[in-house]
């Protein structure tokens, strides 16, 4: 794995999937990266941290997919896991409402904490299922729009609509990149975002013994 | 006994002035208060405690900074001063004689040097093996920035951390740079530049180790205690509280599950953040093996987090917030965003985050329940706890085995027993059986079938009662006859009496005939018996007399009549019928006495007759 720091020479982008549990992350990202599905012959231990090189308009782009638990149990954990992170895919389950209301949830509290730079995508999942739909297709896309995400329509079944929302997150994580870029000078801003990863550390870490003593 | 008595020897040679207090206040003394009786001792000891506190107490006002908290002088707080004054101490004391104000400006390597310990030697050795493969200029300058680093950090080691981390920070971000634009390192690669860059790292953490991981300035210590007490007394929660698919009674499982944990707990030990990090990658891969185990399919967060959560826990790692914290201040910071072990490193944190606030909801419990695990009034039903080791597993089988073997052998006595008392109620049952049978068939030995003679002279014919004598009656015939009528026409009116009479009237010769038929004879004696009776002794004596005679008859018939013999089966059968019989010649022998009587009236001449034809037959 590459450990360089040299930022300029290829994009390395975190990516997190959020979602419920069971509205089907892992397969969606499982698909991506493996183009399996339900198979016996998938290559990788596990399918929670995922790497995927990508060659968008000659440059070169490496994502990382980090899959988080999806429990609301573990739903405070949340910000620990998108802390830097440059895009978000938020996963819903087309035949449960309470998914695509958890995605809601999940979109405002990334707006809060991240503001605009994390790109967002909302994928409503398993449109095999297309009979079975609770979620009106109408008022997810427009639900997107109001919050400047994109919205695709998946199944990982079928591998469709995958590749598109993996294509047009990149790209979108890429232009945010070259617009930091552009503001400022890069050296700069990239030593202040890294302090920043220590700050912003400390604060849920300090909150939560807080609570525990 | 020698070495009693050697012993007892020896302690006669203590002088008894060895054993008084050494003040010479007369009472005796005791080693261990250094030979001091123990008010001495306590007067000694004391006064030289005090006089300790007090110098330190000066010590520390001197030099008592204003942000430090120090309201509780608790154990911990004790310490961390012992540490930074023993640093500041020996700093001091070395170079006070000579030149007491120039502190900042000592080089402070030397001690570090003094004690660098066999990791910082290695990691030393590793980067100049690494420097050597470099080109001689290039691994000079190098080797320049990075000592240069170190001693600049070692000379303010009691600098916030946080500081710290953004100097190395800082430092990394600037040697980067470096490689990727002075002329110096121009013509190297980018795997080599990477290469460098992280012997970098892992050299400057190896030599700062011991001033920046959980560095006295901070309350590390602190959390690191406080995540212990945490875990340790969330030892109940298990795999099912988790809801996690890990079957720790499999072998193999349990040894995934071992070193997932061991390697958790390694991460103490290593020094250079990428080699924690290592460990804690080596952890979560034994996780995902073991989940892959129970599951065929790659492990998702969902099943991870839970896991890693457990295998914390389980291990309780030391100083685990000292080491995140060393982490998230000291990694360099492209490793900890993008890579594998960034994220199992994030996982990490949120495993400990998610320890830390654990409630009774986030187990789905409810209060009480949770209240009742932490007071430990309630132990949750785990069965894989039981499994903690091998050796417990392997007991814990046998023992149900053995608990399985206790059962079957129980039950195979108590059916042994069973059988037992079957076999012996069997022969019981059996013996009382045959001798019912014996009581009801007596074993009679009966005398060999003898054609009877009718007409000869037998020795049976004395045991019968002589024969009546039919008596005519004058007198008294009229009235006890109209009585006896009466009564016929109301209860008796029978036929078969009337018949009888009728046969005995109009058939008299067939009578004999019949007679050697059993049924037909007892009928017919019975008649002839009523008959006799109530000719010989008038109507008063009628009812009476000849039932008594009755049984006997029957009796002798019986004897004689070989066709009444029963067989075995049919004992009980011919018992009835006997009875039968013997009620059916009550009631007929009071019917056809009647009827007899009734028609004897009538026909006295012909009766008279027939009666010693029947009498004669019998006999």
């Amino acid at each position: 794995m590459a450990t360089s720091s040299s930022g300029a020479r290829d994009n390395s982008f975190k990516i997190v999937l959020l979602g419920e549990g069971a509205v089907g992350k892992t397969s969606l990202v499982l698909r991506y990266v493996e183009n399996k599905f339900n198979d016996k012959h998938i290559t990788t231990l596990q399918a929670s941290f995922l790497n995927k090189k990508l060659n968008i308009h000659g440059k070169r782009v490496n994502l990382a997919i980090w899959d988080t638990a999806g429990q609301e149990r573990f739903h405070a954990l949340g910000p620990i896991y998108y802390r830097d992170s440059n895009g978000a895919i938020l996963v819903y389950d087309i035949t449960d409402e309470d998914s695509f209301q958890k995605v809601k949830s999940w979109v405002k509290e990334l707006r809060k904490m991240l503001g605009s730079d994390i790109a967002l995508c909302i994928a409503g999942n398993k449109i095999d299922l297309e009979k079975d739909r609770h979620v009106p297709a109408e008022e997810a896309e427009s639900y997107a729009k109001s919050v400047g995400a994109k919205h695709f329509h998946t199944s990982a079944k079928l591998d469709k609509g995958i590749e598109e929302l993996f294509l047009d997150l990149s790209k979108r994580m890429l232009e945010k990149a070259g617009e930091v870029e552009q503001k400022a000078n890069g050296t700069n801003r990239s030593t202040s975002a890294r302090r920043n990863v220590v700050i912003v550390d400390d604060e849920p870490e300090q909150k939560s013994r807080g609570c525990c003593s | 006994m020698a070495a009693l008595t050697s012993r007892s020897k020896k302690s006669i040679r203590f002088e008894e002035s060895d054993l008084l207090c050494k003040n010479g206040c007369g009472f005796y003394g005791n080693p261990s208060w250094q030979g001091f009786c123990s008010k001495c001792w306590r007067d000694v000891y004391q006064n030289a405690k005090q006089a300790q506190v007090r110098a330190d107490e000066q010590k520390h006002k001197r030099r008592l900074l204003p942000g430090v908290d120090a309201p509780s002088f608790g154990k911990f707080e004790e310490k961390k001063k012992q540490q930074t004054d023993k640093r500041k101490n020996t700093v001091r004391s070395i170079f006070r004689k000579s030149s007491p104000d120039t502190q900042q400006e000592v080089p402070p390597d030397r001690t570090i040097v003094r004690r660098a310990s066999i990791e910082t030697q290695h990691a030393g050795a590793e980067f100049a093996a690494f420097l050597r493969t470099l080109k001689k200029t290039t691994a000079l300058d190098a080797s320049k920035q990075v000592r240069g680093f170190v001693e600049r950090v070692q000379n303010m080691a009691d600098a916030p951390i946080d500081d710290l981390s953004e100097l190395v920070i800082a430092f990394y971000q600037a040697m980067s740079e470096r490689v990727k634009t002075h002329a110096l390192y121009r013509d190297m690669s980018h795997e080599t530049a990477d290469r460098l860059l992280d012997f970098v790292e892992r050299y400057v953490m190896t030599r700062l180790y011991r001033t920046v991981f959980c560095p006295p300035t901070s309350d590390d210590e602190d959390r690191d205690l406080a995540i212990q007490d945490r875990i340790r007394s969330l030892h109940w929660i298990n795999t099912f509280l988790l809801d996690i698919a890990l079957n720790e009674t499999e072998d193999s499982m349990r040894k995934l599950v071992d070193q997932a944990i061991t390697a958790v707990i390694e991460m103490d030990s290593k020094r250079a953040p990428q080699d924690k990090l290592l460990c804690i990658t080596r952890c979560s891969k034994h996780i995902f093996e073991a989940l892959r185990m129970s599951k065929d399919a790659p492990a998702s967060a969902d099943e991870f987090l839970p896991a890693l959560i457990y295998i914390v826990l389980k291990a309780n790692p030391p100083l685990l917030q000292s080491n995140i914290l060393y982490i998230t201040r000291f990694a360099n910071p492209t490793r900890l965003m993008t890579g594998e072990a960034g994220y199992y490193f994030t996982n990490l944190c949120c495993a400990v985050a998610f320890i830390e606030k654990l409630t009774a909801d986030s187990l789905s419990m409810t209060l009480e329940e949770y209240e009742g695990y932490m007071s430990g009034a309630i132990v949750p039903h785990d069965p894989s706890r039981q499994y903690n080791c091998e050796d417990l597993a392997i007991m814990q089988e046998n023992v149900t085995t053995l608990a399985d073997l206790h059962d079957r052998q129980q039950r195979l006595m108590a059916e042994a027993m069973q059988l037992q008392q079957d076999m012996s109620n069997f022969s019981l049952d059996m013996s009382k059986e045959i001798n019912a049978v014996l009581q009801r068939t007596p074993l009679v030995i009966r005398p060999s079938k003898v054609k009877v003679d009718l007409d000869a002279e037998t020795t049976d014919a004395d045991l019968l009662p002589p024969p009546l004598q039919p008596i005519i009656m004058s007198s008294v015939s009229s009235t006890p006859a109209v009585q006896i009528k009466e009564i016929v026409s109301v209860n008796f009116a029978t036929e078969p009496s009337n018949k009888v009479s009728q046969e005995l009237v109009t058939e008299p010769a067939n009578q004999q005939e019949t007679a050697k038929d059993g049924g037909a004879l007892v009928e017919s004696e019975t008649s002839r018996i009523a008959s006799e009776a109530g000719l010989a002794n008038g109507s008063d004596v009628i009812v009476g007399s000849p039932t008594d005679n009755v049984p006997d008859v029957v009796e002798l018939l019986g004897e004689n009549i070989p066709d009444i013999v029963p067989a075995d089966e049919n004992v009980s059968e011919m018992a009835v019928a006997e009875s039968a019989n013997k009620n059916v010649i009550n009631n007929e022998l009071d019917t056809e006495t009647v009827g007899v009587v009734d028609v004897v009236n009538d026909n006295i001449t012909n009766v008279e007759s027939t009666n010693k034809t029947i009498t004669g037959g019998a006999v």
